[in-house]
């Protein structure tokens, strides 16, 4: 893949993402994340494909602005990651970045409705967004919710109540409320059934085309992929997966 | 700024959906508190009541011996003396133009396990407690003839007499001793008011009773062969030769000290005199390292309560590290997953210092009879006081404290695991 050197600038200024000459290393380990160019458009759904232990993680980790670069940029929106200061970071992540992970996205002690407007509680941006859309933010997170086919009953309930594809729903709703720019979903859909999976996907891809959000979402089930904008196998981009072993097709 | 109070809101929430352990934790720390405002409490009440035992007296003088020995068996009735004082020098010193009053003291009988003390009526008159309280009685009057005797409030209450009852003396302070002046019974003819003091426990009689009681005996055991019956006794001269020991009163306190060389420095006998606040402090700095000890016990109960409390905010720690991580995904700076665990913790110590305030309202509440007739030691059911409330805000502060550590091991975990936790 080197369609990026051919991008034009107008393309690129519409980029929410764009990635120079990454590289990451864990403390004391050999590079996991060695990536010269990944760019992702505004509104693009990305689907990553890698196997477990190829740095999908790591690399979301990164774009989230949790890790910093060992060298290399991340932009986004055309601000450099790596010349914010820590808490610079931790604002963007809470105003441009909605995360979804694989299981366990919920605060035991948290109702629904709060786990979900939780991202509002940290974000002014997030929360005036929110109110753009709705009159307050727990109305917005229960019309996010219904979209996402959270009943008012499945509300109600105390989030370890719910079944893990409920929950993954409500992850979604969390990571959606305030339209940020960026969704990024790492392997959400592993511990849903296979029938449950497309139709997750079906929901949380449609409501991003509503909040006009980019996707970056990461799975190591390549069956996923026919549903995305983009598909992007890590091991391909990734120069430091020559020395690991791809086990997938 | 509002994610402060998101934090906080946080906290209480994440308390609330850990009940059990929380109220376990909340327990440990309202116990321990409990325990040591407990004993600071007692603590200080028992110093007070102490230096509360004796007042307006400011002399006490008896053979020459140990300053705290002459303190112990002159006013707590503890102990015996190795001398006596005779009656001339006692007459000469109480005689003196500095001396106000003065009361004499005999003692060396009991009954039935209480002091008896033989004294005059100047001691009904003068010997005050406390704020200068005077004593009063509850029942009757002053002894007036020779077999009278007053009670002391705890003596009428747990013997269970009552004014014109008749009791018979013992000889030596014992309580199971077999020798008794059982051919000389006294009637009661006063009850003293309760004084939190050793008066309670004292069975006042008159200088001329103890005299009359002894007339057969010498030297601690009865004459052989010799009986005098107590109408005899009466008619017979019954002004003692020696007293135990003597409280002088000064019409001026600035006389206190050559007062007291001049009866150390007494010529004709060795006496001593002591001031009794002076030596109450000597007696209270030597039961100071009880004092001490009982503090660092409580104080250690109480380290033990936040080390529990800390290990079970450290094996949390492991489960919540995804908790956190969620967090930071929605934005919680590093500072806040700090403040996170420092307000729960603070939160449970706060929780767990006022439920010990009220243990110890409710402990004093339900003890304070116990504690007063046992020990004579009078605690005051009250609320807390600005003392108190300052012991359980560094219990608190504690807690904060010590949950730092827990509190950047998180932050430490935070920062490393990224959004990824291996577990
Ligand atoms: N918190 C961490 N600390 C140290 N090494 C890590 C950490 N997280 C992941 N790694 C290492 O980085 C590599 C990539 O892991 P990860 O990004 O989780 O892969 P994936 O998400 O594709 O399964 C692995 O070798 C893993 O051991
Ligand atoms: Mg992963």
């Amino acid at each position: 893949m080197s369609d990026a050197a051919l991008k034009s600038a107008s393309e690129r200024a519409a980029a929410v993402v764009q990635i120079r000459n990454l590289v990451y290393a864990w403390p004391n380990q050999d590079p996991v994340i060695v990536i010269p160019e990944l760019n992702l458009a505004r509104g693009e759904k990305v689907f990553l494909a890698g196997p477990s232990g190829s740095g999908k993680s790591t690399l979301l980790g990164l774009v989230g602005g949790v890790l910093m670069a060992s060298a290399g940029e991340i932009i986004i929106n055309e601000q450099p990651l790596g010349e914010m200061s820590a808490a610079a970071r931790d604002r963007y992540r809470s105003d441009h970045v909605g995360f979804v992970f694989q299981l366990f996205n919920l605060l035991p002690y948290l109702s629904v409705i709060e786990n979900v407007t939780l991202t509002c509680r940290f974000s002014t941006r997030r929360a005036e967004r929110a109110l753009q859309q709705s009159n307050s933010i727990e109305q917005e997170a229960e019309r996010l919710l219904h979209h996402l086919g959270i009943t008012a009953e499945l509300m109600r309930r105390r989030v370890t109540e719910l079944s893990i594809g409920q929950q993954q729903r409500v992850a979604a709703a969390r990571a959606l409320i305030g339209a940020p720019e960026l969704l990024i979903a790492d392997e959400p859909t592993s511990a849903l059934d296979h029938d449950l999976r497309k139709r997750f996907i079906d929901l949380l891809l449609s409501e991003c085309e509503a909040a006009n959000s980019a996707v970056l979402f990461v799975s190591h089930d390549v069956s996923l992929g026919p549903l995305f904008d983009r598909q992007i196998a890590l091991a391909e981009i990734n120069e430091a997966a020559a020395s690991l072993e791809p086990n997938y097709a | 700024m509002h994610s402060f109070a998101t934090i906080i809101g946080l906290a209480q929430k994440s308390l609330r959906n850990r009940a059990s352990t929380a109220l376990l934790t909340i327990l440990s720390i309202a116990i321990s508190l409990a325990l040591l405002v407990g004993v600071e409490r007692i603590r200080s009440e028992a110093r007070g009541s102490f230096a509360n035992t004796i007042s307006g007296t400011d002399l006490i003088v008896g053979a020459r011996g140990g300053d705290i020995n002459l303190l112990l068996y002159s006013v707590f009735r503890i102990g015996n003396a190795t001398n006596n004082v005779s009656w001339e020098s006692y007459q000469d010193i109480a005689s003196q133009n500095a001396v106000e009053w003065s009361i004499p003291i005999s003692l060396g009988d009991s009954h039935r396990g209480f002091r008896v003390m033989g004294t005059n009526t100047d001691y009904f008159r003068y010997y005050s407690f406390g704020n200068k309280r005077k004593l009063e009685f509850a029942q009757g009057r002053p002894f007036a003839e020779v077999f009278d005797t007053v009670l002391g409030a705890d003596v009428a209450a747990e013997l269970g007499y009552a004014l014109g009852d008749s009791i018979v003396i013992a000889h030596g302070a014992g309580s199971t001793s077999f020798l008794n002046h059982d051919d000389k019974p006294f009637t009661v003819t006063g009850i003293l008011k309760k004084t939190g003091t050793p008066v309670d426990r004292t069975v006042h009689v008159s200088l001329e009773g103890i005299e009359a009681i002894h007339i057969d005996w010498q030297s601690g055991a009865r004459v052989p062969g010799q009986s005098t019956s107590a109408e005899r006794a009466l008619q017979m001269d019954l002004q003692p030769a020696a007293i135990t020991a003597f409280l002088l009163g000064l019409k001026s306190r600035i006389a206190t000290f050559s007062l007291l060389r001049e009866i150390n420095e007494y010529p004709q006998e060795p006496l001593l005199a002591i001031i009794p606040g002076v030596t109450l402090q000597q007696l209270w700095e030597l039961l100071g390292v009880v004092e001490i000890a009982l503090l660092v016990v409580s104080i250690c109960v109480v380290i033990a309560g936040l080390i529990g409390m800390l290990t079970s905010i450290l094996t949390s720690l492991n489960e919540r590290r995804r908790e956190m991580a969620i967090l930071r995904a929605v934005g919680a700076r590093p500072w806040h997953l700090l403040l996170l665990l420092i307000s729960e913790s603070t939160l449970l110590a706060a929780l767990g210092a006022l439920l010990g305030m009220a243990v110890v309202v409710g402990a004093t509440a339900l003890s304070a009879n116990m504690l007063e007739q046992r020990f004579g030691i009078f605690v005051a059911v009250r609320w807390p006081n600005a003392f108190e409330w300052l012991i359980a805000g560094i219990v608190v502060l504690a807690a904060a404290v010590v949950s730092l550590w827990p509190a950047w091991r998180a932050y430490r975990n935070a920062l490393a695991d990224g959004l990824t936790i291996r577990t």
